[in-house]
């Protein structure tokens, strides 16, 4: 018999647990939109607006599990940055509470603001030398949508989610969520401004779940 | 110009008298047409004079809202790029539009007095403004204070059906707290996302209309017609029914852009000209309306009347003079002439009326001849008979039958005359025609030479004949040979005793000339120009037997010959005829 010690035989436990799966998953695809050519004049931007409707370019979703989570003590500060007369990134999800930065890495004002409800701010303007760096903490759930008050073109958005297990599809639709708990919940799949998917799912422990949308 | 001194004959005074009235009239219908012509012409150039204006006004009023438009186009499309205002549109953050348009559009608003210079001079003098959202309906401001107030009636009113392509002018009246009617004239703008290049809401601007100002402003009354309202302050509100009613009537006409009448408004005629300020527009229709007192019109319509009277009495005054000195110049002549005319045609019928009696005398004494000879012819033959029977008598003594056969004599000579004289009143009647043919004279004369061998009378008479063997005239020869007979007679007759004859024949030209010449006694001078009268004797002749009808006879027959017969000659010794014919071509040649 191998003299292994307990301890370390209850680590390598753990990890190989980690490693092989031992955890609660969800994974699939989300059925993305065509990406359109979209004006040549906008292809930077990533934030198109359609008839109103507000959403990514190339198109991406954003996939999370909605229910009754228990809220951290605090939350890593997120970034959205300015750089070359653009936001980066042009979609970020946060969760409830996050505090979010806005750094300018340009060599130009700039001027964030929102008018959306669920967070109207207004940052003034200032230059990337600004300390500290400008930051909203965004405290209630929905689509925030930002504007340059000097550079029109400038467009992002913040999906604030009141969870903590949220994931970017990449611009496929494939996504992959770990580390859920047990139980039934509803998956959703964040399209655009005016489309959000759902569906219920029973994540079972230590088990990998296959949810495509639709 | 001078009058003829002499006193007119009465028809001309009246000619004259007819041809100055007839220039008159002339003269007056021609002026009266042509200030009639004249008069309207300038009243008509008068009205369009105002209506031009009218044109002119409006083309500047579209000219400044051209400007205005073009301003506020821009204005929109800055607004479309304010992403303020994009974000309160996009976000629906609506409470937040107004205000955040306020730093953009803070010049648009009217100012107090002091400043409104500045605004004005961009073309903006906005009394309110509201946006429309992106369907067309009005986003209700916060708080009216800074965007103007207006009721929600009229606020309704400003909605469109949908945002609109392109800047839409509309008139609105509304009425103030005051009481106080008004009309503003709105401009929707659409606001254009640069993203998505559509229009994305509009602004809405209540503008004070622009006062069309000319020339005559003062005279001239402006006001707009919209929504079933003319509004024209100048003539007190509400205007007088008649008149709304009328350009009601006006506009109403259907595909009807713009146009004009004349109207009554108290009681004074007036011009009315319209046309539609918005053409095309989403809004209700709406019509400038100009209203020009024609009492200005009227008053030069007189005053050009009384000038072109005038200027027409002046021109007649001056047409008649110079009427009524043409008249008498062209009627000089015209008097001249009936004058004349009147002695020449008195000079004629005098003419005519001898020519008559000429004639029937000529008629008269022709007829008297050609009767008298045969009258005459008849009881000669029944003498001569009787005599011849009484010659054929045995009884007879010698003295008695010499008696009888010298009466014998006597009436073959009566016969001789009866033959002339009928053949020179065929001749004075016309009636004797010439068959022209070639006759040879030579012939002839030796014939008379032959029969005067044989005549006792020609005892002792030298006849000098030298003639060629044919001399050819044209002629008929029985008449001929009586003009030959009748010449060579007289040479005869005429001669003293002992003396000569001479007979010759020469060419000249066309013509042939025969001469015969005689010795005796010439004719006296005072008697040449007698001889061919009819029934003339030379006084030297009581003793030489004949009637004076020879040489007449001959004459007129070498006349009827188209030839002639002269006294070449008579003087000393010697009397000599010369006695032309027309030479007979064929003859000549021969």
């Amino acid at each position: 018999m191998n003299p292994l010690r307990p301890s370390a035989a209850l680590l390598l436990f753990a990890l190989l647990a980690a490693a092989c799966g031992a955890q609660t998953i969800v994974e699939g695809r989300v059925a993305l939109p065509k990406p359109r050519a979209a004006p040549v004049m906008n292809k930077r931007y990533g934030i198109v607006t359609e008839g109103g409707i507000l959403s990514t370019y190339p198109p991406t979703a954003v996939v999370y599990l909605a229910g009754v989570f228990p809220r951290p003590a605090s939350l890593p500060v997120r970034q959205m940055a300015q750089k070359d007369l653009a936001f980066f990134p042009m979609l970020l999800p946060v969760q409830v509470g996050t505090r979010v930065e806005f750094p300018n890495f340009d060599d130009t004002y700039h001027n964030i603001f929102s008018y959306s409800p669920a967070k109207r701010f207004d940052l003034g303007r200032y230059l990337s030398d600004e300390r500290p760096i400008p930051s909203e903490v965004f405290d209630v759930p929905g689509l925030v949508t930002l504007h340059c008050e000097i550079h029109e073109h400038m467009r992002a958005l913040i999906l604030v989610l009141d969870t903590p297990y949220f994931v970017m599809t990449d611009t496929d639709g494939r996504y992959l969520l770990s580390g859920l708990p047990a139980g039934k919940y509803v998956l959703k799949a964040w399209l655009d401004s005016r489309t959000t998917l759902e569906r219920p799912v029973e994540l079972i422990g230590n088990s990998t779940l296959e949810a495509d949308f639709p | 110009m001078s009058l003829p001194p002499e006193p007119m004959p009465p028809g001309f005074a009246r000619f004259r008298a007819r041809l100055l009235v007839a220039m008159m009239l002339v003269v007056t219908a021609v002026t009266g047409a042509g200030l009639w012509f004249a008069q309207r012409s300038a009243a008509q150039d008068a009205a369009r004079e105002f209506q031009r204006e009218f044109q002119d006004e409006l083309a500047s009023l579209h000219a400044v809202h051209e400007e205005r438009d073009a301003l506020l186009a821009e204005r929109g499309r800055s607004l479309a790029r304010r992403p303020r205002l994009v974000a309160a549109l996009e976000d629906n953050a609506l409470d937040l539009l107004y205000p955040s348009a306020a730093d953009e559009l803070a010049d648009v608003m009217e100012r107090r007095p002091g400043s409104a210079q500045e605004s004005a001079a961009y073309g903006l003098n906005a009394r309110f403004y509201r946006f429309l959202d992106g369907k067309g309906a009005v986003i209700p401001p916060v708080e009216a204070k800074n965007v103007g107030e207006l009721g929600p009636a009229d606020e309704a009113r400003l909605a469109l059906r949908a945002v609109p392509d392109e800047p839409q002018t509309g008139y609105l009246w509304r009425r103030l707290r005051s009481g106080a009617e008004t009309v503003d004239e709105v401009i929707a703008m659409p606001i254009v996302s640069t993203e998505a290049n559509e229009a994305i809401a509009a602004i809405v601007l209540g503008l004070k209309p622009v006062e069309p100002g000319g020339g005559r402003a003062a005279a001239i009354r402006s006001g707009i017609w919209t929504g079933g309202r003319l509004f024209l302050p100048s003539l007190g509100t509400p205007p007088p029914a008649a008149l709304a009613e009328a350009v009601a009537r006006a506009v109403g006409a259907p595909e009807a852009g713009e146009g004009g009448f004349e109207t009554r408004v108290a009681g004074t005629p007036h011009l009315l000209f319209w046309k539609r300020l918005n053409p095309g527009s989403l809004y209700p229709a709406a019509y400038e309306v100009s209203l020009y007192p024609l009492a200005g019109l009227t008053a030069r319509r007189i005053q050009l009347a009384w000038q072109f009277a005038g200027a027409g009495a002046l021109l007649l005054l001056a047409a008649f003079g110079a009427s009524r000195i043409i008249a008498v110049r062209l009627s000089e002549p015209v008097e001249k002439l009936a004058v004349d005319s009147e002695e020449d045609r008195a000079r004629r019928r005098r003419a005519e009326a001898s020519l008559e009696l000429t004639s029937q005398e000529l008629q008269k004494s022709a007829r008297f001849s050609a009767d008298a000879s045969h009258q005459l012819k008849t009881p000669l033959a029944v003498l001569r008979a009787g005599l011849e029977e009484l010659l054929a008598r045995e009884a007879l003594s010698a003295e008695a039958r010499e008696e009888v056969s010298a009466l014998m004599h006597q009436t073959f000579r009566l016969t001789c005359i009866i033959e002339d004289l009928l053949l020179l009143s065929r001749m004075d009647a016309g009636r004797l025609q010439i068959e022209f043919g070639p006759v040879n004279l030579t012939p002839l004369v030796e014939a008379w030479l032959d029969d005067l061998s044989a005549r006792p009378d020609a005892a002792g008479v030298a006849v000098e004949s030298d003639l060629p063997p044919v001399v050819s005239v044209e002629g008929e020869e029985r008449y001929t040979r009586i003009i030959l007979e009748n010449l060579l007679e007289n040479a005869l007759k005429y001669n003293r005793p002992g003396g000569r004859i001479r007979i010759a024949a020469a060419g000249d030209g066309g013509w042939t000339v025969l001469s015969v010449g005689n010795t005796g006694s010439p004719i006296p001078t005072s008697s040449q120009e007698h001889i061919f009268e009819r029934f003339h004797r030379g006084a030297v002749g009581e003793n030489i037997p004949g009637y004076g009808l020879g040489l007449n006879l001959a004459r007129e027959l070498a006349r009827l010959h188209r030839g002639e017969l002269r006294l070449a000659r008579s003087g000393g010794d010697w009397t000599e005829f010369e006695l032309r014919f027309r030479s007979d071509p064929a003859g000549v040649a021969r």
